[in-house]
């Protein structure tokens, strides 16, 4: 069965390739994207009572190719197909050829893949596959493509995953196997000086893929630059990056080198506190939502590393709730740039009046993203902070104050007047729709927010009253201090946008890559 | 014993590559030095064959010969890398072929400061004028 989930999009996707001339192909592929999404929630279902394993060819035990789908690889796998279910229903009308279809089915499988793959080297195949067909996406706009972030964004990519090919052979040599439960199994007798070496350079790529702080800049540039298209941007934000998360947990339970998690907790303070202050500088709005998803992915670290099961959980649901509000944000953005002729978040206003559906939808991803009580934000939010130190607490609430103030700078643009105008005016409804589901899942992930985890999890959580409602003051008094601190600093700030406009080129980048290569090796070598 | 002095050596020639991405200026090399890197890792890989038991032998008496058979697995394995990786490296050559097209000149620095002037012009508009 887990088979089809990665055979499947491959066939829609040959199938669209060669059927591109009938209106008919594209509603084929919509019901096989449903009826993929429907079969991963049954998956999600059965995982209940029993693990899936499948030995892909004829050997099985270690020595074959496994496909393995637990709790946590099923949940990822039934967010990406309802996820490309959304992006596909948007696409539908747009005047895309049938190479982006085409490729965006591939991304698809390659994800799926990613998810349910148990063999090392499968991880380093598909990673590459998603790496060239994402770098093909970017560019894909002909008319005005700019070849020069793709190239940057394929190059430094491939560097990235030496790292992770050296790391992978020194694990085999010290194993003998590339299944990861075997690996697992046979590094628990090592020392942590023996393990330092593969961890950290496996662990240099996965950072990488994360963006985590080091590579700060390349990662909102490549997912902004004006040319790509808009579901490119919502799958490279919403799902591309939890890829790389989903593999930052499988290593670290394979290795199991506990100490490397204060260094991670670190970073991952360290990324969301840039991530949120960067995207305050901004002036675009797809900039300011890029920006968000390297301060989201710093809580997210900083959920599944803090020790305590609560956290483990929030992390894993704002992983969720990430994607959610995050597709969300950007398919109404793209819409409304479409609609206005600029990302400008000075100059955009009036979208609430102009095109009220995207407007609910999006407004309620704002609720979501900034932790209002009740909206799906709040409820990882919480659970993160849920009994962490009082220090990482502090951190939280600074990162979401953060997040607050540039979304009131978001949120301007729904209010007000304007007369802009470009390339169409009123949105189409293949496009408003999927935002408007989006929407109301960050509303829905939110009050039911304990069924959900429930759900995609198989654990049991308990939200106490009194602490929610402790959140939700403190989630007042943040958006009082933001909207103080957005007018009196932040607003019409030249400084800030110089900053904000600074970048890493990519020789800084392939330096930070060693750099970060080298920290995590002295951290878990000698510390 | 020669193995180990080519794994020693592939290593230091991952790290050299290093070296000449962070420091080199050009483009092609640029190039050159992640394809150079791609051969270290499959230098190192293929040394790793020796030594251990190779998963196709049934046959637990003819183990005490291992030294004179290698693991196929890596070997197998660094055929797929080297293909990922010429692949891969035909993308990027294309891509860097049209850019040189479009500026005339292969180098990070003024490549970089080319194509950021047209990305923030897009962005920040008039934000960074003043």
């Amino acid at each position: 069965m887990l088979t089809f989930f990665v055979i499947v999009p491959v066939l829609i996707a040959v199938l669209l390739y060669m059927l591109s001339t009938h209106k008919v192909a594209k509603f084929i592929a919509v019901f096989f994207q449903s009826a993929l999404a429907v079969f991963a929630f049954f998956l999600v279902l059965s995982i209940h009572s029993e693990e899936l394993t499948i030995f892909v060819g004829t050997y099985d035990d270690v020595m074959g190719i496994i496909l393995y789908a637990d709790a946590l690889a099923a949940a990822f796998v039934l967010l990406t197909t309802f996820i490309f279910l959304l992006v596909s229903i948007y696409t539908l009308n747009q005047k895309e050829s049938r190479t982006f279809w085409f490729l965006l089915f591939l991304l698809e499988a390659a994800l799926i893949g990613l998810f349910f793959t148990r063999d090392l080297f499968n991880v380093f195949v598909l990673a590459e596959v998603s790496t060239v067909v994402i770098a093909v996406l970017l560019m894909y706009d002909r008319g005005k493509r700019s070849m020069f972030f793709g190239m940057v964004f394929l190059m430094l990519s491939v560097i990235a995953m030496q790292f992770y090919l050296l790391g992978l052979g020194y694990v085999y040599m010290m194993t003998g196997a590339m299944d990861m439960a075997y690996v697992a199994e046979r590094i628990t007798n090592m020392t942590r000086s023996e393990l330092a070496l593969p961890y950290a350079l496996i662990m240099t790529t996965i950072g990488f893929k994360c963006a985590l702080v080091p590579f700060f800049s390349w990662t909102p540039k490549v997912r902004v630059y004006p040319q790509a298209p808009t579901a490119v941007m919502a799958i490279l934000s919403g799902l591309q990056i939890k890829s790389a998360i989903y593999l930052l947990l499988r290593f670290q339970g394979i290795f199991g080198v506990g100490a490397s998690s204060e260094l991670f907790l670190i970073i991952g303070i360290a990324a969301g506190l840039f991530g949120a202050f960067m995207a305050i500088c901004q002036t675009d709005i797809r900039m300011i939502l890029a920006y968000h998803t390297i301060s989201q992915v710093g809580l997210i670290i900083i959920g599944i590393n803090s020790g305590s099961y609560y956290s483990y959980i929030g992390g894993m649901y704002h992983i969720v709730s990430h994607a959610m509000f995050k597709t969300t944000l950007f398919l109404s953005a793209g819409i409304i740039v479409h609609s206005y002729g600029t990302g400008d978040a000075y100059k955009i206003r009036g979208v609430l009046k102009r095109m009220p559906l995207v407007a609910i939808g999006s407004i309620a991803a704002v609720l979501g993203i900034t932790g209002a009580p009740l909206f799906i934000g709040s409820i990882s939010k919480y659970f993160i902070a849920y009994d962490v130190p009082p220090l990482l607490n502090a951190a939280t609430i600074i990162i979401s104050l953060g997040t607050i103030i540039s979304f009131i700078k978001y949120s301007y643009i729904f209010f007000g007047d304007s007369d802009l105008v470009g390339d169409i005016p009123v949105a189409e409804r293949s496009r408003t729709i999927p935002t408007l589901i989006l929407g109301v899942i960050c509303l829905i992930g939110g009050v039911f927010g304990i069924w959900f985890i429930e759900f995609l999890f198989h654990t049991k959580v308990s939200i106490s009253l009194i602490g929610y409602i402790q959140k939700s003051l403190i989630f007042a008094a943040s958006v009082l201090a933001g909207l103080f601190i957005y007018k009196r600093f932040v607003k019409g700030n030249a400084f800030l946008v110089r900053f904000g406009a600074i970048n890493f080129g990519f020789k800084a980048v392939c330096f930070s890559m060693s750099a970060f290569f080298a920290v995590i090796l002295i951290t878990v070598a000698f510390l | 014993m020669i193995f180990r002095y080519l794994e020693v050596f592939s290593i230091i020639m991952f790290f050299i590559c290093i070296f000449g991405l962070i420091t080199c200026n050009n483009i092609v090399k640029s190039i050159i030095f992640a394809l150079m890197m791609q051969t270290a890792v499959i230098m190192f890989w293929l040394t790793i064959g020796r030594g251990s038991i190779p998963p196709i032998i049934d046959n637990t008496a003819l183990l005490d010969n291992t030294s004179y058979i290698a693991d196929p697995l890596p070997q197998a394995l660094m055929l797929t890398a080297i293909i990922i990786g010429i692949s891969v490296t035909a993308v990027i050559i294309t891509m860097l072929n049209t850019l040189f097209r479009k500026h005339l000149m292969t180098d990070w620095k003024a490549m970089e400061k080319a194509e950021d002037e047209a990305f923030k012009e897009s962005l920040y508009g008039d934000h960074l004028k003043d």
